[in-house]
């Protein structure tokens, strides 16, 4: 038997979910007619690795054995997708023909899809493959363009690949650590004027995790105080950037921003999908929820969304991540997010506006505002209206308070939260929500009758308190008082309900 | 045309109960549908505004409904949401005399938010329409029962409206018929104080007290009535002038933010405050010396 036939075995890896699932590329190349196959539950477009496998061995001077090629993707009842079988199935096929020399260590993973002229390009999920192959104690072949994100997963042995070529030659060491990248200058709250409420539901919203509704006419600003919520919450650490990164990645998002520290800011529109909100598709994907992981999911025009797509988001609200059953199996999908809700007053969008009339009718208000009500605004803590700024104000007030410094004070009450195990404050309820408010009988009387002049709901009370005692962090008390109950109150939403 | 329903009546032109006031109209109904009693109708006070109100403005219309009620002077006014019903909340707060004029039939309940109102109206006061039993409201029969507001009024008073308002029209009735016309003022910045503050300067008679009320009735006021006081707390003098959000009631009275939502929600939670849908604070209806009943508000 001449030395271009023979079976080779290189290690790869499909995406599940968030998860890296080990496969083995085997490969049989045999005397017979000419041929080239592929087995192994593999969808489309790992079929056409074929003939980009073919192209891309000949263009980088290797040859392409003239023989039966079979190539098994095991195990085999796990479905494979995507084009990352491409650099493997080609090292499989060299190795097997004789055309390496040990320059591939057993204990490689290779991950990437091959273009017609041999180079080497990323697919979605590298960060998950990283992820993988350090949970299996194994190395990472990589496309020279992923580098940056697969360098971001410490204890990882990898190397980055330019170009098949390149596979045999010199072996550049593994020293690629991500480039240290400067966090981006987000949206500053400097650039907010008057607004003083709304500035305080965000500090607070920073502090607690709690979940925010903006009303406001149009032009109120309401996007914009969304977006400068992310930066002055404390930056993401070490493991929450793996966290959102790697959802980011599967999904083919750009998942730089992130490992930098920055908090994602997603903002679908109110034309989405269920399936694009919470997630699912073949091969099933992250939604909107799951790339919101660990910072803000922002809804305008909330009354817009459809009834049922807003149902489907309380589930992942109250337990931080979504469980997607289909028949490729379960996924799990972290989703672990801020909600900052966007609604204008009224169907116009004018009530309360000192320069427009409003046109809508009392009945009309009511239904579009019963609308926003029910079971996805008992989860939010926050509620508030914004108003138009006057243009005159606009010019005459002073800038507001930077983010950098606003940021410094949320940091410092975070802590005392974290310390207190008292965050996320939306999973305090109940006794334990008692416990750590930590209120003297004439704060307790305050409260109750508190709830009784407002008419306030249980769940209202507890949100009451909640938002009370992370007014109180930020004031670097341990108690929670009458003065921070009374703040607390502005931010009810009874009038929704 | 459907039956007279029990305890109904119908007044002709020609009959001698058929208020006399009516044929100052040029167009006067043909016919006068109602409940109640029949000698309620005529030289009133009409008390009327806007329905979508504030606080102010329902204060306002209960405090002088209920106080010229009390001296037997009917309270006329449409039975619409807001202004209107609180006026004859107030009347009937004090068991006075109070006729409601509808767009629709005299039997009908519109607005159903009324209906419970309407209901001591026909059995205590009068409720009266032209058009006949049964009849649905239509948007045009309003206006046209404005007139019949305006006549049935000896003095006109509009509480609350802002530009434009079909309360313009039941004034517009009345100074054709020679009624005095009087008006509330308000805040100059409150767009619901804009109708009111524009009829006193197109020469309407301004109506601070109910001193003032009672020289436009002709009646005798016993002096030392309640006055409306001012507030010595700062906070609530501001919001007195004009209801305001949190971010401008800091600025005004040049408060950290902090410490103006606290004073405000304590004011609120002591009920002297009232949140408007909106997000502005403003006077509560106790605050402006009213005591709460149990009916409309914004």
């Amino acid at each position: 038997m001449s030395g271009d036939r023979g079976q080779a075995v290189v290690g790869t890896a499909t995406l599940l979910g968030t998860e890296a699932i080990g496969v083995e590329v085997q490969v049989d190349v045999s005397n017979g007619l000419p041929a080239f196959a592929i087995v192994g539950l593999g969808d489309a477009a790992v079929l056409e690795a074929r003939e980009r496998v073919r192209s891309a061995l000949r263009a980088s001077g290797f040859t392409f054995p003239n023989a039966r090629i079979v190539v098994n993707l095991a195990p085999g009842p796990l479905r494979k997708h995507g084009t990352g079988f491409d650099l493997p199935i080609a090292l499989a096929i060299l190795r097997a023909t004789g055309q390496l020399n040990g320059e591939l260590p057993d204990d490689y993973r290779a991950v990437g899809e091959l273009a017609l002229d041999g180079s080497v390009r990323s697919v979605a999920g590298m960060l998950a493959h990283a992820l993988g192959a350090r949970r299996d104690e194994v190395g990472l072949i990589v496309p020279l363009e992923a580098a940056p994100t697969v360098g971001a997963v410490s204890d990882l042995r990898f190397r980055p690949l330019e170009s098949l070529g390149a596979i045999t030659g010199a072996r550049t060491p593994a020293s690629f650590t991500s480039p240290r990248h400067i966090r981006a200058a987000g949206p500053d709250l400097a650039d907010v004027c008057g607004q003083d409420t709304a500035r305080r539901a965000l500090e607070i919203a920073a502090v607690g995790g709690h979940n925010l509704l903006l009303t406001g006419p149009p032009g109120s600003g309401k996007t914009m105080l969304a977006r400068r919520l992310g930066p002055i919450m404390p930056p993401l650490t070490p493991n929450e950037r793996l966290d959102t990164a790697v959802v980011h990645s599967i999904a083919g998002v750009e998942e730089s921003a992130v490992l930098s520290g920055e908090r994602p800011f997603r903002a679908p529109h109110h034309s989405a999908s269920i399936a694009g909100l919470v997630g699912g598709g073949s091969p099933l994907s992250p939604g909107e929820i799951s790339l919101a992981h660990n910072g803000i999911l922002f809804l305008d025009e909330l009354p817009e969304f459809g009834h049922a797509t807003l149902q489907t988001l309380r589930q992942p609200m109250e337990d931080g991540e979504v469980t997607l059953v289909r028949a490729e199996g379960r996924v799990r999908f972290p989703a672990r997010f801020t909600l900052v809700a966007a609604a204008n007053p009224c169907p116009c969008g004018h009530m309360g506006d000192p320069a427009k009339k409003c046109r809508c009718t009392e009945s009309v208000v009511t239904r579009y505002q019963s609308r926003i009500g029910g079971p996805l605004v008992d989860r939010i803590d926050l509620l508030l209206t914004v108003d138009r700024i006057d243009p005159e104000l606009l010019v005459r007030l002073p800038q507001g308070e930077s983010s950098k410094s606003v940021l410094r004070r949320i940091c410092l009450a975070r802590e005392r939260a974290m310390a207190a195990g008292a965050y996320p404050s939306t999973s305090l309820s109940g006794t334990r929500l008692l416990s750590v408010c930590r209120m003297g009988v004439t704060v307790l009387d305050s409260l109750t009758s508190l709830g009784r002049g407002y008419g306030l709901s249980g769940r209202g009370v507890t949100r009451l308190m909640r938002v009370a005692r992370t007014i109180a962090y930020l004031e670097g008390s341990d108690r929670v008082t009458d003065d921070h109950l009374h703040e607390a109150i502005i931010f009810r939403g009874e009038e929704l309900r | 045309m459907s039956k007279t329903p029990s305890g109904g009546w119908v007044l002709e032109a020609d009959d001698p109960e058929y208020p006399l006031e009516l044929n100052d109209l040029n167009d006067p109904p043909q016919r006068l549908y109602g409940f109640g009693d029949p000698a309620l109708l005529g030289g009133g006070l009409g008390v009327i505004g806007a329905r979508k109100a504030t606080p102010y403005g329902l204060a306002c219309a209960h405090r002088f409904s209920a106080w010229a009620a009390a001296r037997g002077i009917p309270v006329v006014s449409g039975a619409a949401i807001g202004c209107d019903l609180q006026s004859h909340v107030g009347a009937l707060s004090v068991d006075g005399p109070t006729v409601a004029v509808l767009g629709c039939g005299a039997d009908v309940d519109y607005p159903s938010r009324a209906s419970e109102t309407l209901q001591r109206i026909r059995a205590d006061g009068a409720v009266v329409s032209e058009a006949s039993w049964g009849d649905a409201p239509h948007r045009w029969a309003f206006p046209r029962r404005n007139r019949i507001i305006a006549a049935l009024s000896r003095v006109l008073l509009v509480v609350e409206a802002s530009l434009p308002s079909g309360t313009f029209s039941t004034a517009d009735h009345a100074l054709a018929l020679g009624r005095d016309v009087c008006a509330v003022p308000g805040s100059i910045l409150a767009p619901e104080s804009r109708g009111p503050n524009r009829l006193i300067r197109q020469g309407a008679t301004p109506i601070t007290d109910v001193s003032e009320l009672a020289q436009e009735l002709g009646v005798c006021s016993q002096s030392a009535e309640e006055e409306l006081g001012g507030s010595k707390d700062r906070l609530l003098a501001a919001l007195t002038a004009n209801p305001m959000r949190p971010d401008d009631v800091a600025r005004c009275l040049d408060l950290d933010i902090v410490t103006a939502i606290r004073s405000i929600t304590r004011l609120e939670a002591s009920g002297l405050l009232k949140r408007y849908p909106d997000g502005r604070f403003g006077l509560s209806m106790r605050a402006a010396g009213i005591q709460s009943h149990d009916t409309t508000t914004t």
